[in-house]
């Protein structure tokens, strides 16, 4: 990996070198909490935001989109792929964690989605370290470092920044904008001291449980699911602030004069009562007990089986946006608890 | 459809509401042509003096069922129409009618006392949702609907269509908007028990969601008023507000 140093103070030209050409999607304040959002100057940005409501997910996945439009006499009139070149700019780890699954599902060779990967090639990632908050449990799911899938990865190691370099369109604005340095010891130093207080600062009470897919395989039958469950209110706010939540439904638009339309394309929600529901009207997970422990199945153990990695990155927006307080760390409590009883 | 022509025959009934559901059908302005270019409207009172004709393929109707005539004009209509639609609030939950509809022979005497006249005796019944009636096929929620949703309802009787519904409650639409929740600053807002569809659209205005679009079937009541308690909002307001929108759903009995 190349690393590079820049100062402080020359982020604001970076930023302002991306402007030129992208879209710059960034951290902005929005009420009590922060969302990204696209900014036209660098004093917009909060650099040190602790998370976002919702996810960059948005920017690869739009909530709706366009897929063609048609005539009712003419059958397909135009393909439609609307694509804004963009850089998505202070990406948590986590998050560029979450966008490299989203590339697995999406992007995979034997059947790659046309509208993502237009969306992802005309996407460039910076990414920025982050100090944890209380909800953060990335480390615990093996988010908690990124190694691939950035442009830039920027941290903040005290009046200047480590860069961590991913390919070479990033290298060429780096270089362009800034002034970039080789690292000294002095910065390693100080990127260890970083990395070290970065780890400190995660919530020691999530536990950290060891072969998680393999727990919730030995747990299914438990009355856990049933109370877990038992609180879901049906909203499918999880899905909505999740990162990996890919799932979508199909449907077409027919506009107000009955001769044109759009097929589109929008999110779903494995948390939907209606979304294992099929022709014939059966529904294979009919009650909040199967479709939240399906939820927390996929994450925690589905995905692991098709690509070996988690498909929760542990950025812990679900853990705020659920009002009931369902989510992957009452899963690892769980486990904690049931590992605690055996041991008795 | 029709026997003589492929244009589908529409009637537009008004009960027991504010009209304004039908008053918003004209707000699509733009596509109001185009839309009416679809269908040949033969009633509605609210644009024309012409009585209602026997023979018509479908019945939009607004408003609550409140007296006898109502409840005769539903099953006149039901026995008519192919397709039965229902825009508002009030026909689909009974509404704000519908708050009258627990005692509500004690409310007349509440408003007459012992000179209660007898054609209120004579015309009125219990406010009623339009499906406690008769069989509806679709129904066009919130107070008042969105035209766009009644016009996407319309085609979808008229043409078919491969969406289906969806009893999802209402904070994953408002999450997409990327709002912050009313409960972390302790305001009662019924989206968690409300059936989503709309986009989640007085929150995005900054405007808790009240309910107009009606408990959806999977609403956790339970869950909910757990919530609410947690959130500092009085239980007494959350189970007041429950019965503005559905006083024809027996889950909100306590």
């Amino acid at each position: 990996m190349l690393y590079r140093v820049i100062d402080a103070d020359e982020l604001p030209a970076l930023v302002e070198a991306f402007m030129r050409d992208y879209e710059v999607i960034a951290s902005v304040r929005s009420g009590k909490s922060f969302a990204f959002e696209t900014v036209h100057s660098f004093d917009e940005i909060v650099l040190d935001y602790p998370t976002t409501l919702t996810s960059l997910k948005k920017y690869l996945l739009p909530p709706r989109e366009t897929l063609f439009e048609y005539d009712m006499e003419d059958g397909v009139t135009d393909y439609v792929l609307q694509v804004r070149p963009r850089v998505l700019f202070g990406a948590h780890a986590c998050d560029i964690n979450a966008m490299n699954n989203l590339d697995l599902v999406f992007d995979d060779k034997r059947y790659p989605d046309p509208y993502y990967e237009a969306h992802r090639r005309a996407t460039m990632i910076v990414g920025i370290g982050c100090i944890p908050s209380d909800s953060c449990f990335c480390h615990l799911l093996d988010s908690g470092e990124v190694r691939s899938g950035y442009d830039l990865f920027l941290a903040d190691i005290g009046g200047r920044y480590l860069v961590s370099i991913g390919s070479v369109e990033g290298a060429n604005i780096l270089e362009a904008a800034c002034n970039p340095r080789e690292a000294t010891d002095a910065d390693r130093r100080a990127f260890r001291e970083y990395t070290r207080r970065r780890q400190q600062a995660f919530n020691p009470d999530i536990p950290s449980v060891q072969e998680i897919p393999m727990l919730m395989d030995a747990f299914h039958s438990d009355d856990f699911w049933e109370e877990l469950g038992s609180r879901c209110l049906n909203c499918t706010a999880c899905a909505s602030v999740c990162p990996t939540c890919y799932c979508f439904d199909i449907c077409d638009v027919l506009d107000p004069n009955a001769q044109t339309g759009r097929r589109e394309r929008v999110w779903d929600a494995c948390t939907s009562p209606q979304f294992a529901l099929v022709t014939g009207g059966h529904n294979f997970r009919s009650g909040t007990r199967e479709r939240v422990r399906h939820r927390m199945y996929h994450k925690l153990n589905g995905f692991n089986s098709k690509y070996g990695r988690y498909l929760c990155v542990g950025c812990g927006r679900c853990v705020h946006a659920c009002k009931t307080d369902i989510s992957p760390i009452k899963v690892l409590e769980f486990f904690e608890r049931k590992g605690a009883e055996d041991a008795e | 459809m029709s026997e003589t022509t492929n244009i589908p025959r529409v009637v537009v009934i008004g009960l027991a509401s504010c009209f304004g559901c039908q008053i918003n059908i004209t707000n699509i302005e733009s596509h109001l042509m185009e839309v009416l270019g679809q269908i040949d409207v033969r009633y509605w009172q609210l644009t024309s003096s012409d009585t209602m004709p026997d023979e018509f393929d479908v019945a939009v109707i607004e408003g609550a069922a409140t007296t006898k005539e109502a409840l005769e004009t539903l099953a006149s209509v039901r026995e008519r129409a192919k397709v039965v639609i229902t825009i508002g609030a009030c026909a689909a939950t009974a509404g704000i009618p519908g708050m009258a509809a627990p005692e509500w022979q004690d409310r007349i005497n509440d408003v007459y006392g012992d000179n209660t006249p007898a054609i209120v005796s004579d015309i009125a019944c219990k406010p009623q949702a339009v499906h406690d009636v008769i069989k509806v096929d679709y129904e066009v929620p919130c107070c008042p609907i969105d035209p766009y949703a009644f016009v996407h309802v319309l085609q979808k009787a008229l043409y078919g269509s491969n969406e289906y519904s969806r009893t999802s409650t209402m904070c994953g639409e408002c999450k997409r908007n990327e709002r912050g929740c009313f409960y972390g600053r302790g305001i009662l807002c019924m989206g968690m028990i409300t059936k989503q569809g709309c986009g989640a659209r007085c929150p995005n205005l900054g405007r808790p969601c009240n309910g107009c679009a009606g408990l959806s079937p999977d609403a956790n009541l339970d869950a909910a008023r757990v919530v609410v308690q947690h959130s500092g909002v009085p239980l007494k307001r959350f189970n007041d507000a429950l019965a503005m929108f559905n006083q024809d759903d027996p889950r909100i009995a306590l």
